[in-house]
This record gives C-alpha cells, structure tokens and sequence, in this order.
C-alpha cells in the first residue's frame, strides 16, 4: 500500500503511470516476448476466429432451421413467420448481451422517468431493432457479401502475415528436417546439426518460452501486488500462499502446465509436420539419402508403410527410421510418428476438454445460482432434469448421442472429425453433476446475511448473484472442473478406443492406444505404453490440481503444511 | 447500569407516527409442494412507531420478533395485513416503487461474520447501496463512504482493507454504516450486539445512540437482552409466539408490568440487590409449536396467572402444572398422525408409542394429591385418551378445568388492553372487567 487517502482514487492506470518504475520493465519484457512468438499469436487469434465464426454461422443458421421445419409442417407462410420471430428472438438475446457488455447506458442520458424494469426492456428492444436492420441490410442488399468478403481478404492478410513473420520455435527458424548427404553431414537441418539434436534444442526452445511466460506473469502479479495494489492484503493472497505450499498440486500443476503446452505448440514439438505425416501424407514428398548413395525424394504416405511399428518391424523411440526422419518416441503400427499423433491429440483433448468443461460447468453454475436464489419451482425442475439426465448411464448416453449426431451427418459432428459434437455431449452429460457437487454451497451462501443486506438496499438479484454468491462458488466448480476435464479425457480415449468417438484422420490418444494393443507384448511395445502413461499422468495431474485447488481454496484446510487430505472430493476417471 | 443514566433525557420522540403496524401476519409456508399447515412466526400483530423513537422488541428466541422486522423491511412477504410507512402500504409496493423505498428503511444484522461478504473490500462494501442507487458520482460516492467509515469510528484508510482483518466489533461498524449509506429514517437493528463481547457491546450501543442523535434516526431495536433494551429504548414491545403481549413505554413496563409474560421476563433479569425478596417466576415447559398455537391466549399453556374455573382456584400449583402438561400432550397426540401400523398394532392389543398415556398419568400425577373430583375428572380425561379419542379427552378437560384464557370464550384471543398512563397496553384476559389483575394474582400465587 503506497499512499494515504487521496492517492487512492485514482485507477491502476493512473497509478502506475505515476510510478511506472516496476511496471516498465515487465511490460517491455512482455512486448520482448510477444515479439519473438507474434507470428503463432497471430495464427491462434485467426483459429480463435475460425471458431467463433463457425458459432456464428451456426446461430445464423438458427432461423432458417426452425423456419424450415415449420414449413414442412405448417406450411410456407408460417415458416416465414416462424423464421422471423426465431431471427428477431435470437436478435434480442444479442442486444441483450451487448447492453449488459456497453460501458454506459443509452436510456441514463435520455431521462424518461420510466420504470427502471421497462427503461432496461425499452433499451433492449431498442438494440434489438438496430441489429434488425444491420442484419436485414446485411441479408438483402449487396452490403452483405461485400463485407464478407472484406473480412475473408483481411482474414486471408492476415494468415499470409502470420505465415510469413518468422517466429523462434518454428520448424522454419530451428528446422529439423533434412536429409544425410554423401559425406556423412546433414543437409537442411539447424546449423547442419542433426535432426535429433535439432529437434531436442527445439522442444527445449519452446519449453523454456513457455517457462518464460510464467515467470514474466508472475512477476506482474508481485509486482502488481506489491507497487500497485490498493489492498496490502486480500484474501486471494492466502489462496496463492496455501497453492504455493501444496507439493503435490505443483507437481500436478507442472504436469498440465507441460500438457497445455505441448497441445498449444504441437507443430513445434512434432519433428514432422503432421499436415505432411498424418493428414495429407501422399500430397507431401521429403528427400533422403537413398541405399545408392544418392538423395532421392518419396511422399510422406508411401514412407510411412515401411516405417511401421506392428511387431515385425520396430522403430523405437529415440531412435532414426530408415528414411532418416528422427522419431523421438518411435512411430505407430500405420507408420506415423508417434509423438506427432501425441501432441496433436494433446491438442484434441484439450479442446474437447476445455469446451465441454467450460460449457458445462457454466451451465451447472448459472443453474446452481438461479436455483439456490429462488429455490420453490426453478429448484424442482433443476433436480428432475438432472435427475433424468444422471439416471442414464453416462457412458451409454454419451455413445447413443454421438452415434445419432454422426450417423444422421449433422454439421456439429464435421469439425475435428467429432471431436466438437463429443465436446457438447460431455457438456450435456456433466453439467447434472457439477451442478449438483456445487448445489450445497450454493445453497449456504444464498442463506448468508450479506445476501439479504443486498436485498434490503435494492440490489439487483443478477448483480446479487455475481457479486455476493458467484465468488464463494467459484472456487467449487474449478475443483470439479480440473477433476472432471480429467474424467474427459479418458472418456475421449475410451470412446475412440472403441471406435467410436473421434474417427481418423485427427489424431487422439485413445485411438493410439487401441492400434498400439496388439503390439503391447512385442518389440513395438512403445505405442500403446507411451500413450496409456500420458494418459495416465495427464488425468493424475488434473486430479492433483484438483485437490491442491481445493486445499488452497479452503480456510479451514490452513492447519498445517504437508497435511494429509483425505479423499472428499473424489472424481476422475470412469 | 445506574439508575441515573437511565432516568437521563432521552433525544427528543415526537408524537408523529412513522410507522403503523396493522394485523400483521407473516406464515412460513410448511416446505412441500403441497403446502401443508404454515408456521405462524408473526400472527397478527398492530402498533405504531413514532418518529425519532426507539422501539425495543424483546421475547424468547423463536416469537418472531426477528421475522418482524425483516417483514417491516420486506425481506420477507407479509401473508396479510399492512405496513403502513408515512400512510403508504409498503406490502403492496412492487419493482421500482419497492426499489425506491428500500433506501428508507435498511437493517442491522445480528451476525457480523455473516452479514458482510468476505471477498469485497470495506469500500465495496459501504459503497454498494450507493452504487445500486446511483447517487453522485464515484468520486462523490468514494468520499461519502470516507465519511461514513469516519461517522461509525472506524479509518478512512480501511477502505481498502478486507472484513477479514476486522474484529467482531468493528465488522458490525462497517455493517453499520453500509446500513446509513442511504440516509434511511428507519433502521431495524436485529439483536446488533448480541454476537459481541461485553466490552463491545457498549461501545456499539453508544455508537447507535450517537447516530441516532446525527442523523435523526427512527429504531426498532430487537434484543432478547433486557438491561440493553431497558438502557437504549424509548418504548418496548414484548413479544411471544407471534403476538405482541405488551407494549408501553420503557421505564413503566419494567416497573410496573401488566402482563404475565413481562413479569415473566423481567424477574428473569438477575438482581444485584440481594436484600431484594422478589421472587423469581419459573415458566414450565417449553414454548409451543407455532406451527399449532394454543387457541385462545398464545400464552396460556404456560401462563403463572391463568385464569382458573372459580372452584379449582385454590388447587396446588404443582397440580396445575401437572394439568396444563397433560393438555400439551394431549394436543400433541391429536396432532400425530397414527400409522396404519400402529392402527393395526392397537387393534390387536400391542403396545403402541401411544399406548403410554398411563405411564404419562402416573408421571405426572403419581405423587401429586388429587381431589376427589379432580381425580374423577382426570380419570375419565385419560380413559378418553386410552381410547385414541384425543378431541374428546381434550373437550372434557377444557370442560374441567378450562377458562376463557383457553379460548373457551369469545373473542378467543385477549384484547388489547389499555393499561398504565403511557398508553401502555397489555394482550391479556385479566385486564378485562370481573376478573383480577396480573400482578395481584402472581403475588397471590406465589
């Protein structure tokens, strides 16, 4: 705390810039940062977008769906009407949002002396209109497809600037692919170094950016803390401390930290582009030093047959296939590498992981909130949903979703080969269990005073719920959320294990495990081992995490360091 | 306490009233979908708070007196009559009429360890009432909370501290001035000191007391603490079982009390006086279920002044005491629904959970002296009971030994009855012509 009274108005912004002695040197380091890797920034926030605007076309594709089953059945004119009322319906909830988003209030300046209840309808609806014509104007005139194709041009920009920026763990900047050349050197490697020893100064490049990130966002935090903050102490700061002390949840920390970071740089990590090696292996061609002594070229595809670990023949883990492409944890019964097939399917899980987590764990908190606040009727029909929902088997619920969803070729099941149709399936399954793990607590905090002190001055039952109950839930579903993404992920496996969940080519390490099995018992035993222990580690970690976050989060758990926790919160696994 | 501090002139109570408090009634609704029989936590209840005035609201835990006052500020839904604000009938009020009014009438709460959300600072806590009712801008809003943090003694630079670092006393502080932060007339404090320890205790009254004085404050000050009611309150109401039994003016009522209930409380108050003789008055028993009241008084189950038929007057207390516990079982056993079981059980001759009503008579008659024809009058009572006719038993010993206290007469419940000069009034049936006063019959009694 720096200051009396009077310093304390001001905002973090004009704080600091009246002391940015501590705050220059971490933001310059960020920039440092963020210019050494801009180019996959870019290449994330352009993939961040290529979701949203799936979302998007989804919701727009809304209206004319329902519009388009009314007519089946009502007839041409009410499906019109049908189409128009969705499209106005899902307009509303967009201007909704978009006021609640808006830093300041349109109707405030107007002062109509309405009620405040048909102020804030009269301000949505109001919202809800100007959409309207946007949109109408969009779909009628030429307006529309202009703009989309600016969008595509600035999209397709931006793609090219982001390919061509040269970013430090590129396979472009430290390359790891090349061929022997006659005279016993490497030919297009890094430093004419060789391909293992490229790749291994690679992943070591990108593990320590990654590190580099934590540490820079941790310093800001201290610093935060100790130069900017208003309050010398808060209670998050016992959480950080309690975290800090919890041996067993940093080693889970550590293992997820190394998880997220292997899906978010898999192309980095990979020694061959698994665009080359998995998707398209018949349309890329790689050169290599042929038996006669001559560099000779073959597709990735046609290489790939005679580098298959199925039994008779084995490339081990760190070890070069014929073709001298470096498999640092050997390559699969199809002949692919395995560490690609890995840290793509480390990507896959995670966002299999995180959309169904995120997904439902919002819906079990908005509900948990909604129910504990009201209580009365909303309560009852939570439990019957959820009831309903937990009463069938997870497993088969799961199966029989995914299958109707992929048989009937419904467009959720097209991206990641149905990886983002089983990422809403687990959302649908979990969230009766998050909500009814957050339930109790919930319930204890809508009973506390403070509650009621909020009522008593007026407060808004949304804003009472945010501020005064959603805080001392949030500590809950994270726990249940870092234990179930757990949960996820062998669910994921499982279900690609029998065929059923993510079909080729996007690779997922349950199908890896399920090639790999036959093979368990002969020299190519590396497949189906390496991946069962990651998955192994990966959902320890997440429980680890789990646990440690529940010790950190709970006072009472302040006793001792060290301290055996039992098991009361158990989950993970099936 | 000294009497002296007592006697001291109290901030100017004028005779305008503020608050009037019509029939109020507030049930809980019995869990279930289905309803079911409501527990009557306030069960019509009417007086008036003054402006400027301190209303004390005194009675066991459980009669409603906490209920009372989060209907008073609509934290709860009255289920009928009205409460009335400056004439306006705030139970009607919906939205934005209820959003405006709010801010007149806000609450102190008991516990302060619950009353004020942890993960905000003492700043975002004191400011919240203005922010939900815009007043001014942040910075205006950031100075008001200074000076409110200020009014109640505590540092303008714990605006940034969290309620963890408080203490029990200065968290009621914070608690306290978020309630003023809206400059409200009205302000129900829910046993505010009653979490706190004894030294503190003292320093929060006197705070109150304080800003009663500053800012013109009107209170009603609920408290199962008598001295404290006696020392802060301009007027007390005492409360049991949903009904308020009495109500005057402080000094007078714990002097001079009309009601049994109050002669009750009050000589549960330890005397520092040992060359004092009163005597203490023991209540039997427990309060009743105010799921099923007593019809008639509320307090009559446990009353040391009932009103007894002329020709058991002289019987032995302890017989009487005997008596009324019979009738709570009795009641109870009337309420129980009897499984098709027990039916069964009973038909056949076995032992039932209610086939005890012998043992009940033995325990509470066995050593007891009974005259004869009380003796024929409790044994026809129990043979009734023997019989699971529950209403019959009880109709024959209302008819026994009942009295208009019991609701045998009409109007069932008491009046309320002037008593004293203060416009004092007492809620009970020997305020009514023909029948002793209260106080003549405890000493009687005793």
């Amino acid at each position: 705390m720096s200051g009396g009274p009077i310093e304390d108005d001001r905002t973090l912004v004009e704080r600091v810039a009246d002391r940015p002695g501590p705050a220059l040197p971490w933001l310059g380091a960020g920039l440092v940062l963020l210019a050494l890797e801009f180019g996959r920034f870019l290449g994330w926030a352009l993939s961040l977008g290529a979701g949203l605007r799936f979302a998007f076309d989804g919701i727009v594709a809304i209206p004319g769906w329902v519009g388009g089953n009314v007519a089946d059945t009502a007839g041409s004119l009410a499906g019109f009407l049908a189409q128009d009322l969705t499209a106005l319906v899902v307009l509303f909830v967009v201007a909704s949002v978009l006021v609640r988003l808006a830093p300041w209030r349109i109707v405030d300046r107007l002062e109509l002396g309405w009620s405040r209840k048909r102020e804030a309808y009269a301000e949505r609806l109001a919202v809800t209109a100007v959409l309207a014509a946007v949109a109408s104007a969009l779909a009628f005139t030429p307006a529309g497809s202009i703009l989309r194709f600016e969008l595509e041009v600035a999209a397709w920009l931006l793609e090219s600037v982001a390919a061509s920026i040269p970013t430090l763990t590129s396979p472009e900047t430290i390359p790891n692919q090349g061929h022997r050349t006659p005279g016993g050197g490497w030919e297009g490697t890094f430093l004419g170094l060789s391909p293992a020893v490229a790749w291994a100064i690679r992943t070591a490049v990108v593990f320590a950016y990654a590190l580099a990130c934590l540490v820079w966002a941790w310093s800001g935090y201290d610093r935060y803390r100790r130069h900017y903050r208003q309050a010398d102490w808060t209670p998050r700061d016992d959480t950080v401390r309690r975290l800090r002390n919890h041996y067993w949840g940093l080693f889970g920390l550590t293992i997820v930290i190394g998880f997220v970071v292997l899906a978010l740089w898999a192309p980095a990590i990979s020694p061959v582009p698994a665009e080359a090696n998995i998707y398209q292996p018949y349309e890329h061609e790689f050169e290599y030093l042929g038996e006669d002594g001559e560099v000779a070229s073959i597709t990735h595809g046609a290489a790939n047959i005679n580098t298959r670990s199925d039994g008779q023949h084995t490339v081990a883990p760190l070890s070069y296939d014929q073709y001298d492409r470096f498999a640092p944890l050997g390559t699969t019964p199809r002949g692919q590498d395995l560490l690609t097939n890995l840290a793509f399917g480390a990507r896959t899980s995670l966002i299999i992981g995180l959309t169904a987590i995120g997904l439902g764990a919002f819906i079990a908190v908005v509900l948990s909130l909604l129910t504990a606040y009201y209580k009365g009727v909303a309560d009852v029909l939570t439990v019957v949903a959820s009831d309903t929902i937990i009463s069938i088997p997870a497993f088969l619920l799961v199966m029989l979703i995914s299958v109707i969803f992929s048989e009937g070729n419904h467009p959720l099941a097209d991206p990641l080969d149905g990886g983002l149709l089983l990422a809403l399936v687990f959302a649908f399954v979990f969230w009766p269990g998050m909500w009814r793990a957050i339930r109790g607590p919930s319930l204890q905090v809508a009973e506390q005073e403070w509650v009621d002190a909020a009522k008593s001055y007026g407060q808004r039952p949304t804003t009472t719920m945010r501020k005064h109950m959603s805080p001392y839930i949030a500590g809950y579903i994270m726990i249940y959320a870092s234990l179930l993404l757990g949960s996820v992920i062998i669910f994921t496996a499982a279900l690609t294990f029998l065929g059923l969940g993510i079909s080729p080519p996007t690779p997922e390490w349950g199908r890896l495990i399920d090639q790999g099995q036959p093979y368990i018992a002969t020299s190519s035993w590396h497949v189906a081992t390496i991946s069962g222990l990651m998955i192994v580690l990966v959902v320890t970690a997440f429980n680890a995490l789990g646990d440690a976050l529940r010790d950190a989060i709970d006072p009472e758990a302040d006793v001792g360091e060290g301290e055996e926790t039992g098991g009361a919160t158990t989950g993970g696994g099936v | 306490m000294s009497q002296e501090r007592l006697s001291a002139d109290r901030p100017t109570t004028t005779d305008e009233v503020m608050v009037e408090v019509r029939e109020l009634k507030t049930y809980y609704e019995g869990g279930g979908l289905f309803g079911g029989t409501p527990v009557k936590a306030v069960d019509g209840v009417s007086f008036d708070i003054h402006r400027g005035e301190t209303l004390g609201l005194v009675g066991e835990s459980g009669c409603g007196k906490t209920t009372l006052g989060r209907t008073l500020i609509q934290l709860e839904d009255a289920t009928a009559g009205e409460v009335r604000f400056d004439g306006v009938d705030v139970t009607t009020l919906r939205g934005d009429e209820l959003y405006e009014w709010r801010r007149n009438a806000q609450m102190v709460f008991q516990d302060p360890d619950s009353s004020l959300n942890d993960r905000l600072t003492v700043g975002e806590i004191v400011r919240e009432p203005l922010d939900v009712h815009e007043r001014g801008s942040p910075e205006e809003r950031r100075r008001r909370v200074r000076e409110l943090l200020d009014a109640v003694g505590l540092r303008p630079e714990h605006y940034y501290r969290y309620p963890h670092q408080f203490s029990g006393g200065q968290r009621q502080r914070i608690g306290i001035a978020r309630t003023l932060s809206l400059e409200p007339e009205f302000v129900v404090l829910d046993e505010p000191v009653s979490a706190l320890d004894v030294s503190v205790q003292a320093e929060i009254i006197n705070l109150l007391e304080d800003l009663q004085a500053e800012f013109g404050l009107t209170y009603l000050f609920i408290a199962h603490d008598l001295s404290v009611v006696r020392h802060i309150c301009d007027r007390v109401a005492v409360m049991y079982l949903g009904h308020i039994m009495e109500i005057g003016p402080t000094e007078e009522l714990f002097t001079d009390p009309a009601n049994p209930y109050t002669h009750a409380l009050l000589s549960a108050i330890p005397e520092p006086d040992p060359t004092n003789d009163r005597e203490r008055i023991t209540l039997h028993g427990t309060p009743p279920n105010p799921r099923y009241p007593p019809s008639g008084c509320p307090f009559s189950t446990r009353c040391p002044a009932r009103i007894r038929p002329d020709r058991y007057e002289n019987l032995d207390d302890e017989l009487w005491t005997a008596i009324n516990t019979l009738r709570e079982v009795l009641r109870e056993r009337q309420r129980a629904e009897r499984s098709v079981r027990e039916r069964l059980r009973a038909r056949l001759g076995k032992e039932t959970r209610f086939g005890a009503i012998e043992e009940t008579r033995e325990e509470l008659f066995g050593d007891l002296e009974l005259p004869p024809e009380v003796r024929t009058a409790i044994d026809e009572v129990i043979d009734h009971a023997a019989d699971h006719d529950e209403r019959r038993a009880l109709a024959r010993l209302a008819e026994e030994f009942g009295s208009v206290c019991d609701g045998e007469g009409t109007p069932a419940e008491p009046e309320l009855h002037a008593v004293g000069e203060g416009g004092r009034r007492s809620f009970c049936h020997r305020h009514a012509d023909g029948y002793r006063e209260p106080d003549r019959v405890l000493d009687a009694r005793q």
